[in-house]
């Protein structure tokens, strides 16, 4: 039986109208020196699943928070599909806890998710963040 | 009594039986006293990937390991770069689970367990020979294939005068840092002198904690070492009905027992 549970963290740019969430964990590596970045979608082991189990979503203003899987997020530009939209309609925070979690399979070995931010009409992007409890499982 | 504790070790006083599938034999050992009761747990650290090092890419060409200890993304250990788990001090440096032929009463019981849980493992027996077949020997598998292998957890015993090789896979597009536990026993064994107990054991009439080690391929150096460690290769399985015979087998394998 697998089981690993990530705490994946994220921020916004605080100035692009759009975008990927910039991914960090205990577990990746981080290095501060060029030209390291860090990764912005997960591809999920072969055979495992991810299962989303909390989100923790936090914005300076009104901010669209999306989870999109793929799949095949190996390839250069995947097609994505939005799984799961959270909004905020102004500045505050949000913490959601799921009995039942989103789950995202993989099937092939290239299936994996990204978490994206975008704004409402005629918004200003500002400085968003969220958290996400992702759990890689053979389970049911 | 109870074959395992509840840490999967074998209590003193219980039978180990040790499957070797690709002779169909099983040695038999009962665990006279564990000498590190109480002090199972070894948190090794990462894993021993040294920074720079270029692994083959599951994705198609090599990715080169970052950090000290960090698995790359989509990578795995190929068969000629197999670790071993190196410690000062021990018998033999470079891999803290080898013992010599002489050392034939002790026996390391290993659960090794990685994190992240979702890295692929398996081991070569003795390193740098891949035991995973299917099909006869049709077909080779393990980390670098799509089946195999196992995730996170492998539980072996490791023989004395056997280098063993562990390979993992990391089939996620994190680079990851990596951690082993290590959950053992240090037994001090013997292998039982009564044919009849023998039989029992290996018709599950006696309970014993049964290991079936991935061996499909009996390699000139296992052989060596069973004979040379223990006197023989372990015992053939028979039915029930035939307790008769097996007895008489037994008998003669015991003769040549070396603990």
């Amino acid at each position: 039986m697998v089981k690993e549970i990530l705490t994946l963290k994220g921020e916004t740019d605080g100035s692009s109208a759009s975008g990927d969430f910039p991914l960090y964990s205990d577990l990746i590596y981080h290095d501060t020196t060029a030209p390291w970045t860090p990764p912005t979608r997960i591809l999920i082991p072969y055979g495992l699943k991810a299962k989303i189990w909390a989100k923790r979503i936090a914005a300076q203003g009104a901010t669209i928070f999306t989870i999109y899987w793929t799949k095949d997020a190996t390839a250069t530009s995947p097609v994505w599909e939005a799984i799961d939209v959270e909004v905020l309609s102004s500045a505050g925070e949000l913490a959601l806890e799921k009995r039942r979690p989103i789950v995202i399979r993989s099937l092939t070995g290239k299936e994996g998710f990204k978490v994206s931010w975008s704004y409402p009409s005629g918004v200003t992007p500002s400085k968003g963040y969220i958290e996400l409890e992702v759990e890689f499982t053979d389970e049911e | 009594m109870r074959e395992v504790d509840e840490l999967g070790l074998v209590p003193e006083g219980g039978y180990l039986t040790i499957f070797i599938p690709a002779t169909g034999n099983a040695f038999v050992f009962r665990v006279k006293s564990r000498v590190n009761r109480g002090f199972e747990r070894i948190h090794y650290g990462p894993l021993p990937l040294t920074a720079g090092l270029s692994l083959p890419s599951y994705l198609g060409g090599t990715v080169t390991v970052p950090a000290t200890g960090v698995m790359p993304r989509t990578t795995y250990i190929p068969s000629e770069l197999a670790l071993s788990f190196p410690f000062s001090g021990v018998f033999s440096e470079s891999d803290m689970w080898y013992i010599p032929k002489d050392w034939r009463e002790r026996l390391f019981h290993v659960i090794t367990e990685v994190t992240p849980k979702w890295l692929r493992i398996d081991v070569q027996i003795p390193k740098g020979v891949t035991q995973g077949r299917f099909q006869r020997d049709q077909v080779s598998t393990g980390v670098d294939r799509v089946f195999g292998f196992a995730r996170g957890r492998i539980e072996l015993v490791h023989f004395p005068e056997i280098h063993y090789g562990y390979r993992f896979g990391n089939d996620t597009n994190l680079n990851v840092y990596t951690g082993v536990d290590f959950t053992y026993a240090e037994y001090v064994i013997e292998i039982p002198k009564n044919p009849d107990l023998i039989f029992d054991i290996l018709t599950r009439r006696v309970a014993s904690k049964w290991i079936t080690m991935p061996i499909a391929i009996y390699n000139d150096t296992i052989k060596r070492a069973f004979t040379e460690t223990y006197g023989i290769e372990g015992f053939p399985l028979y039915r029930e009905d035939q307790r008769a015979e097996a007895v008489s087998v037994y008998s003669g394998i015991l003769r040549e027992v070396k603990v």
